[in-house]
């Protein structure tokens, strides 16, 4: 079976990760041996590896201090005077700590419905103004033929009328 | 790296927290107390301040409990908010490192800062000493998010998705970011990467 040749790791920085780990001993075994046979013929990643490999080293040198044998016990006096906070204070930081943040989405939809609602349901109201307008407009306009074909019929009666009689 | 990731138990832990379980919450602070300051030690290279910075980070996660839902792993989530608080830190030291040096060159009469005093008392330990800060110096000389990078890379073994995520960007930038911040680190301290090499 051949093997597939290793595109050079030193070719991107996001490829770099590799020789990296690889430095670090974090490679798996598989990965590992591919990366030797490839630098094998690759100068600049053969020369990466040693000085990375004795730059992880001389960062081990650096140690940090032992932490506090009180650190507990400082951190529980905390916790006691937070327990003792008002009512008010703890809302704040929980907001303050994005407990609010799934609301946002909710709160986004909420608004966008209710916009709708007002501009959909102000539409209606107008159009139903108009209407009333135009009704009222109607309503008057056949109170006042009414009135003219009353007022035709009592002259056109009265006027038979006295042909009658004379 | 590359595993597929395992059940978060902190994670689990910090649900029983959520519901009440405090001696969850203990275990997790004997659990990841050391990890924690000893980042947020290198961050900011004060040990009181650390400590102080890892408490607050842990009295966070208290104080959110009640809202806490694993969408991310613990571990990321604590170092997320231990270098929000180091970073912010850092930003108002130097701002009143910056605000002491005026008040110097004004012939301010304000007391010195009181720097730790490292005076070796043999020779080898002065050498060690030396090269101690040498190394300091250089991880603080990074840019911000190259040494946050750097220190979770290094020291807490993390992995660059974890990285990512904990600071906020993509998986690729992180390894360009680290990249560049070890080539960085290669070139200030080529002496001892050279000699170390040979």
């Amino acid at each position: 079976m051949t093997q597939v040749e290793m595109k050079c790791p030193l070719s991107r920085e996001d490829t770099a990760d590799v020789l990296l780990d690889y430095s670090a001993r974090r490679l798996d075994k598989a990965r590992a041996a591919r990366l030797e046979r490839h630098m094998e013929s690759c100068e600049a990643c053969a020369a990466f590896s040693v000085q990375q490999g004795a730059l992880w080293s001389a960062l081990d040198e650096w140690e940090p201090e032992p932490v506090s044998m009180d650190f507990n016990r400082r951190m529980w006096q905390k916790i006691d005077l937070l327990a003792a906070e008002p009512w008010y204070r703890r809302l704040a930081d929980s907001l303050r700590f994005g407990a609010w943040k799934p609301a946002i989405p909710l709160a986004a939809a909420v608004l966008l419905v209710a916009t709708a609602f007002v501009m959909d349901h102000s539409g209606t109201v107008a159009q139903t103004h108009d209407v009333s307008i135009t009704e009222v407009d109607q309503v008057e306009k056949t109170l006042d033929d009414v009135q003219l074909l009353k007022q035709f019929d009592s002259t056109v009666t009265e006027t038979g009328a006295s042909k009658t009689a004379m | 790296m590359g595993a597929s990731p395992a059940p978060d138990l902190d994670a689990q832990l910090m649900l029983r927290v959520r519901d009440g379980d405090e001696d969850s919450f203990r275990v997790l602070l004997d659990k990841h107390r050391n990890p924690l300051v000893h980042f947020l030690y290198r961050m900011v290279q004060e040990q009181p301040v650390s400590e102080e910075l890892a408490q607050e980070v842990f009295l966070r996660i208290y104080r959110s409990r009640a809202s806490y839902e694993p969408t991310a792993r613990f571990t990321t989530w604590m170092f997320r908010i231990a270098t929000h608080l180091a970073l912010n830190w850092l930003r108002d030291e130097k701002n009143e490192r910056a605000t002491e040096r005026l008040d110097e060159d004004r012939g301010g009469d304000l007391p010195s800062r009181e720097l730790p005093d490292r005076k070796p008392s043999v020779e080898q330990r002065m050498v060690y000493q030396a090269r101690l800060q040498e190394i300091r110096d250089a991880i603080s000389a990074l840019p911000d998010k190259q040494r946050a990078a750097v220190l979770m890379h290094k020291y807490q073994e993390m992995e660059y998705a974890q990285i990512a995520s904990a600071l906020e960007c993509s998986e690729s930038a992180i390894k360009s970011l680290l990249f560049r911040a070890y080539e960085t680190l290669r070139a200030r301290l080529a002496h001892m990467v050279v000699r170390g090499a040979q």
